[in-house]
């Protein structure tokens, strides 16, 4: 039974077009004539889940199948939770209004690890209980995918299973077992014991870990020999031949992402080594030019969106890049269909080619040098030198540009005040670029912004072992840049909070004792902990403390290599040997070649796609 | 030869929540997916060349929008329609569709609109009757309300704006899905027309305030439906 939402509810609350659905190219079927019913739910706002590819990819392929019907569900904002609850409506799907509790499989895509206390939320919301013990045999299964779920130990007690890797071909092999298992009414156990073997499936119920007395991992092994020791991700090799959906929901409502997004090729190969995605999505797979096209062309026939945001990790890496958007410029005019390209590294082929795009629109300039001195950006091995940077800001400016934006990180390893001052200096230098134009050349009133973040160690890259700084340390640096930035004029500078970035290290890198903390913490009323207005540090601290952990021993400490980390018996294909080369490259300052000029033996050729097929090729 | 096109179009239960410029857009979309020639303006920015009637404010539905929209290339209006509603989502419709032949766009020429406006009125006293109180609040030279300016609460005199204000007796509120809306409170629907578009504007929600000011118990609008628009030249060959 749909849950009724009244007028007058939607009428109290913030965007009501937030719950009402009915969007253009919204899936319709009959929930009874399906034979799997799959919530398919986004633990934050529409407005950011709308947002997301994965979701509209994995949403219409799962909707290709007849057997099969999946919804979408997000989180409802506070004033609509709290309505909710008073009225005792349950979390629904957009599609049906239908409980989610009334479906098969409760799937949760994880982005951020500080979206964890939304799923516990959304857990509770919907009525299923939080814990997989807890769950009986007309409960939904409750998935995680997304790149959060390569160390899903934190939510290892909540989880059912979670899907490795790019989950368009597994989400149909699981649903396929999924339906048979449903027509034989095994019980419940059997369903997860027939998917723990498909290779990018992991159960975590099915794995025990134990603990040496220093509180580290000491072994996680399957609690039975016929399950895999080590659980690998799975990847597309041919995105060109892969599912794509041309027929993507338009919401009514301003999304973040209200475009067309065109993915261009998956992976990144430059190896930063603070980066996760450069590291989970490997190897490198590109789309062709006639594919795309044709692609774009669908897609805005479908949708009808006035604009195509070609999407990846570094948008300038893709090989054919002049011709893809020469053709689609062309063929996108007559429509008035604009192209935006995000995340170009500006040389003057991009900033022709953003004139070209954008006409006049002069937003600002992106540039992410990471760190402030060459020493450093060299240890986290990002390959941009000063020299280029001013140079791209000198020919922005020539052309006109006069906002820009620098992204830097605090507290990377090795860092000291020396290389904090650097990102002052650079700026300054930027400043001094800018003046060197002649007044009739440059735009008027130069900006420019310097952000910092906090360096967050990841699972899965060379930093993975080291120590966080602390909120201390991180603030002491946050001050000291601001007294030097204080002295330019033209630049403003912003910071990221401190705390947010502790918790998310702490999460990042954490075993299934977070569990209990994460639960207690949403218990104490933490939820969407990404919003700098509801974000409640105090709370987190009485949880950990509550619960007795110290979430220093995960944040601040340095571990050895020889460590057992608790996502070691998770394979993404790069391997573990070649992070720590990496780490110990670092340390020396020693860089690594891009992979696309000469494969550094990461370890994702076991995949056998991509550049590392290509490389091979070539003998 | 370019064309205008004037459209009437209904806004209904799914898309009530809309915005208007969230409406503009899904217009812009469903335009560009029916390949109908819209003009586009010159500039760097070129946008389609559309304008729309009235602003409806969000939860309202309505029978009667109004939209213009300017082609670069000569249609029959049917196949306009035709085309564009099978592009638009649930809950928007396009009922009539002709060649506007005058120079002046729809905005201008709006003068007025007619509501069906369910309210719900919990306080009032068994005594009262709504007939004889709408009846006394009509008749009185001067009606006063208190309306929202950007420089704060200013009284003026809406009587002028008052075209039309009658109970609808036939009116049962148990057939009414909002009924639990209202609780024990009694519930009316009344038709409206009010003065409407850029010279004068008068929102039901001024009018229901007024009314409750003068009975000295509140009127809460449950529900507005917009039945009308009336324009002053419709343009029409
Ligand atoms: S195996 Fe070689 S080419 Fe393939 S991703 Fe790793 S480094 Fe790059």
């Amino acid at each position: 039974m749909p849950v009724r939402i009244s007028d007058e509810i939607l009428g109290q609350v913030e965007k009501p077009s937030r719950y009402v659905g009915n969007e253009w190219n919204m899936v319709r079927k009959d929930p009874g004539s399906v034979k799997a019913r799959f919530a398919f739910c986004f633990p934050d706002v529409y407005e950011i889940g709308m947002s997301h590819l994965g979701m509209k990819i994995l949403y219409h392929l799962l909707n290709e199948r007849e057997d099969v019907y999946c919804e979408r569900v997000f989180a409802p904002w506070v004033d609509m939770e709290s309505i909710m609850r008073r009225e005792g409506i349950p979390l629904f799907a957009m599609e049906t209004r239908d409980p989610v509790r009334d479906f098969d499989i409760v799937g949760f895509t994880l982005q951020y690890e500080m979206s964890y206390t939304n799923v516990v939320n959304m857990l509770d919301l919907a009525g299923i209980p939080i814990f997989s013990r807890d769950r009986g045999e007309s409960d939904p299964f409750v998935c995680v995918g997304g790149p959060c779920a390569y160390n899903i130990e934190p939510l290892a007690e909540i989880v059912d299973f979670a899907v490795m890797g790019e989950a368009e071909e597994v989400i149909n092999e699981v649903m396929d077992i999924y339906i048979k298992w449903k027509e034989e009414k095994a019980p419940r156990r059997e369903f997860l014991h027939r998917i723990a073997t498909v290779e990018g499936v992991y159960v975590p119920s099915f794995y025990s870990v134990s603990y040496t007395p220093e509180g580290t991992v000491s072994e996680i092994r399957p609690v039975s020999p016929e399950y895999p020791g080590r659980i690998r991700k799975r990847i597309i090799k041919d995105l060109d031949n892969a599912y794509f959906p041309e027929k993507i929901i338009v919401p009514y409502a301003g999304i973040v992402h209200d475009r067309v997004m065109l993915e261009i090729f998956r992976g990144c190969s430059h190896g930063c080594r603070f980066c996760q995605a450069g590291i989970i999505y490997r190897p490198v797979r590109e789309r062709t030019v006639d594919g795309l096209i044709e692609r774009a062309r669908n897609l805005i026939r479908n949708t009808g969106y006035e604009e195509i945001s070609l999407t990846s990790l570094s948008t300038s890496d893709y090989s054919q890049l002049g011709d893809l958007t020469g053709r689609l410029l062309e063929e996108m005019e007559p429509m008035k269909v604009s192209l935006s390209l995000p995340s170009l590294r500006i040389d003057s082929f991009s900033l022709d080619l953003m004139q070209k795009a954008q006409k006049v629109r002069k937003s600002g300039l992106t540039f992410a040098p990471e760190a402030g001195t060459q020493r450093l950006r060299d240890v986290i091995n990002k390959g941009v030198n000063e020299e280029d940077l001013l140079k791209s800001c000198s020919l922005a400016f020539n052309g006109g540009w006069s906002n820009v934006k620098l992204y830097f990180m605090l507290g990377l390893p090795t860092e000291t005040l020396d290389d904090v001052e650097g990102i002052a200096d650079l700026a300054a230098k930027v400043v001094a670029e800018y003046k060197k134009v002649p007044r009739e050349k440059r735009g008027k009133g130069l900006n420019v912004t310097v952000s910092t973040s906090c360096f967050v160690p990841k699972p899965f890259t060379p930093f993975q072992w080291e120590a966080q700084d602390t909120m201390d340390m991180l603030e002491m640096k946050q001050k000291h840049l601001k007294e030097k930035i204080r002295g330019i004029r033209q630049v403003s500078y912003n910071w990221h909070d401190s705390r947010l970035s502790f918790l998310e290290a702490v999460i990042a890198r954490g075993d299934r004792r977070l569990g209990q903390v994460i639960v207690r913490a949403w218990e104490k009323g933490c939820k969407f902990d990404g919003w700098g207005d509801q974000f409640k540090f105090d709370a987190w601290m009485e949880a950990f403390d509550e619960c007795g952990i110290d979430p220093a021993f995960y944040a601040n400490r340095k571990r050895s290599f020889d460590e057992v980390l608790p996502w070691d018996h998770i394979d993404v294909g790069v391997s573990k040997k070649f992070l720590k080369r990496e780490c110990e490259k670092a340390y020396r300052g020693e860089l690594t070649v891009d992979c696309r000029l000469n494969c550094t033996g990461c370890g994702a050729g076991v995949f056998e796609g991509g550049i590392c097929v290509e490389h091979r090729n070539k003998g | 030869m370019s064309i205008a096109i004037r459209v009437k179009f209904i806004r209904g239960e799914e898309a009530k929540y809309v915005s208007h410029l969230e409406l503009i857009r899904v217009f812009e979309r469903a335009v560009r997916r029916a390949g109908l020639p819209i003009a586009y303006t010159l500039g760097f920015n070129p946008h389609p060349r559309m304008v729309f009637g009235l602003p409806l404010a969000v939860g309202v539905t309505s029978e009667a929008e109004y939209a213009d929209f300017e082609l670069a290339e000569e249609m029959r209006p049917e196949d306009f329609m035709d085309r564009l509603n099978r592009q638009l989502p649930a809950g928007l419709k396009i009922v009539e569709a002709f060649v506007r032949r005058g120079k002046s766009n729809i905005m201008a020429d709006i003068k007025g609109a007619a509501y069906s406006v369910v309210v719900c009125a919990g306080d009032m006293p068994e005594s009262v009757d709504i007939l004889k109180l709408t009846e006394v609040f009509l008749a009185r030279p001067k009606i006063m309300a208190e309306k929202e300016t950007k420089s704060g609460v200013k009284e003026i005199d809406i009587k002028p704006m008052i075209k039309k204000m009658s109970v609808d007796e036939s009116f049962s509120m148990g057939d009414s899905e909002i009924a639990g809306a209202c609780g024990n409170g009694k519930m009316f629907r009344f038709d409206i027309e009010t003065s409407a578009g850029s010279e004068a504007n008068l929102k039901p929600e001024l009018l229901f305030a007024s009314l409750g000011d003068f009975a000295g118990f509140r009127f809460k609008v449950l529900k507005v439906h917009r039945t009308g628009l009336f324009v002053a030249n419709d343009n029409r060959d």
